[in-house]
C-alpha cells in the first residue's frame, strides 16, 4: 500500500559530504529527533571516512609511509572491507585508490596497511552510500517509521512510502521524473555524457555499482544481480 | 525494494523536458529556532564594514562581496547566546538559500539549508527567475505544491555554501571586532 506518497513529512537540509543531505521523515511518527540523529552519525562518519578531513581515518592513511599501518574505526573497515570486495570481483575497475594503486593497501588483522608510498584513498565513490545507510539505521532505531535520506543523489528511502525520484541533467540543469521507489535505494553517476542510476536494496551498492556500471558500460554487470541491484543507462 | 519507472524513461527519457526542482525546508525564523532553541527573541542588526574591515578581509582571502550583512543576535533576557545569518549562494544550475549559527567562540554552531531551487542553468542567472524566490523565506511552508520528489544526480556541490560559510565566519568576527556586533 502507498501511503503518504505527498505532504505529511518533515523535511529538513544541511552541507554534508560534500553536498546536500535531504531527510524526509513521517510528520507524526516521531518528533525532528529522527532527523537530527541522522545529521549527527553523517556527521560523525564525515569526520572517519572524508580524505579532506585530516583527522579521518583516510586522510591519516595518505599520510602514512610505504609500510606502516593504522587502526581505523569500524565504520571506515567496513566501508573498505566492501571496497576492496568490490575491486576483486571487477579486476580493480572499481579503485578507491583512483589510479594509484590499487594494490598499495591491504586491511588485515583489523589494520588498514600501506603497501606502496604512492598511493592515496578517496571514498568518494562509497562512501556516501554508506552514510545514507547507516543514517536510515539511526532514524529507524529512533522511531521513524517511513523516510528518506538523500546525499546529493545518493539515495534511500524507507517505510511504506513510494518516492518520486527525478535524475538530474547534468548538462543542461533541470530534472526529470525517473521512478517511484519504495524500500530501497538509487543512485546516479553521469559519465562522458550519459547517466548511469542504480537502484539496490542498500544504498552503499547503488553508489559503488554506479561506478561499476559506468566503468564497464554493462548495465547487466554480473555484480548487480549478487547485489540484488537493477541498473539504467540513460 | 520496489522500483516503477516513470513512463518518459521507458519511452525516450531523452526528450522528456527537465522540470524545475525545488524545496523549501525551514523559513529563517524557524532555522534561527532550531540553532538557538534557548533565545527568547532575536534581534536585528544592521552591520555595514568599513573600507580598512573590507580590505583586512581581502587580506585573508575572503571576498565579502557586501559591505552590509543583516545579523540576528540569539538573546536570552540580557545574555547574547549567538548569531544567525540568512545567505543565498548561486551554482551553475541552482540557487540555494541558507542559515548559519554562530557561537559566542566565533565557530559554526550549525548549518540549515532553507531552500534549494534548481532549473536550466540559464534561468538562475536571470533576475526575474530568481525574484519570484524573494522574501519566501518568511514563514513559507515547509514544501512547495506537497511535492516531495526527491533528486538524483552526480554534480552537487555544497562548494558555494561552504564558501558562503567562511565568508560569513570572517564578517561575524570583524563585526565583533570592530563592537558592531555585542
Amino acid at each position: 500500500m502507498n501511503t503518504q506518497s505527498r505532504g505529511g513529512f518533515a523535511r529538513r537540509a544541511r552541507p554534508l559530504l560534500g553536498t546536500i543531505v535531504d531527510i524526509g521523515v513521517r510528520a507524526g511518527s516521531a518528533n525532528a529527533t529522527p532527523i537530527d540523529a541522522a545529521f549527527a552519525e553523517i556527521d560523525a562518519l564525515q569526520r572517519c571516512l572524508s580524505r579532506f578531513d585530516p583527522a579521518s581515518d583516510i586522510a591519516r592513511f595518505n599520510a602514512l609511509p610505504a609500510g606502516a599501518s593504522l587502526a581505523p574505526g569500524t565504520a571506515t573497515l567496513e566501508v573498505l572491507r566492501a571496497a576492496q570486495t568490490l575491486s576483486v570481483a571487477t579486476a580493480s575497475l572499481f579503485d578507491i585508490s583512483c589510479g594509484t594503486g590499487p594494490d598499495g593497501w591491504a586491511c588485515r588483522d583489523g589494520r588498514l596497511h600501506k603497501l606502496h608510498a604512492r598511493t592515496r584513498l578517496d571514498l568518494g565513490g562509497i562512501g556516501k552510500g554508506y552514510a545514507v545507510d547507516r543514517a536510515v539505521q539511526r532514524m529507524i532505531d529512533h522511531g521513524a517509521t517511513a523516510g528518506w535520506v538523500n546525499a546529493g543523489g545518493d539515495l534511500r528511502v524507507f517505510g511504506d512510502i513510494e518516492l518520486p525520484v527525478s535524475v538530474r541533467d547534468e548538462s543542461n540543469g533541470g530534472a526529470r521524473p525517473f521512478a517511484d521507489l519504495t524500500d530501497g535505494a538509487f543512485a546516479t553517476s553521469h559519465h562522458g555524457g550519459a547517466h548511469v542510476s542504480v537502484a539496490a536494496p542498500l544504498c552503499l551498492w547503488a553508489d559503488a555499482l554506479t561506478k561499476v556500471v559506468a566503468l564497464s558500460g554493462d548495465a547487466s554487470h554480473p555484480l548487480l544481480a549478487r547485489h540484488g541491484a537493477l541498473a539504467w543507462l540513460h | 525494494m520496489r522500483v516503477s519507472l516513470a513512463t518518459s524513461v521507458l519511452a525516450v527519457s531523452a526528450a522528456a523536458p527537465a522540470s524545475a526542482f525545488a524545496v523549501d525546508y525551514l523559513s529563517f525564523e524557524q532555522a534561527a529556532k532550531l540553532m538557538f532553541p534557548d533565545a527568547e527573541t532575536f534581534e536585528v542588526h544592521d552591520v555595514a564594514l568599513s573600507a580598512v574591515q573590507l580590505q583586512q578581509l581581502d587580506a585573508q582571502g575572503i571576498k565579502a562581496r557586501s559591505a552590509h550583512w543583516s545579523v540576528r543576535t540569539a538573546k536570552r533576557g540580557a545574555s547574547t547566546l549567538g548569531f544567525v545569518v540568512f545567505d543565498e549562494v548561486i551554482g551553475k544550475v541552482e540557487l540555494i538559500s541558507y542559515a548559519v549559527g554562530i557561537g559566542l567562540d566565533g565557530n559554526v554552531r550549525q548549518i540549515e539549508i532553507l531552500a534549494y531551487r534548481e532549473s536550466h542553468g540559464f534561468e538562475v542567472r536571470l533576475p526575474a527567475w530568481r525574484r519570484q524566490f524573494v522574501g519566501k523565506g518568511a514563514g513559507a511552508a515547509i514544501k512547495v505544491g506537497e511535492d516531495i520528489a526527491n533528486i538524483s544526480g552526480a554534480t552537487l556541490s555544497c562548494t558555494h555554501v561552504t564558501d558562503g560559510v567562511r565568508r560569513i565566519v570572517a564578517v561575524i568576527a570583524a563585526a565583533r571586532r570592530g563592537g558592531a556586533l555585542a
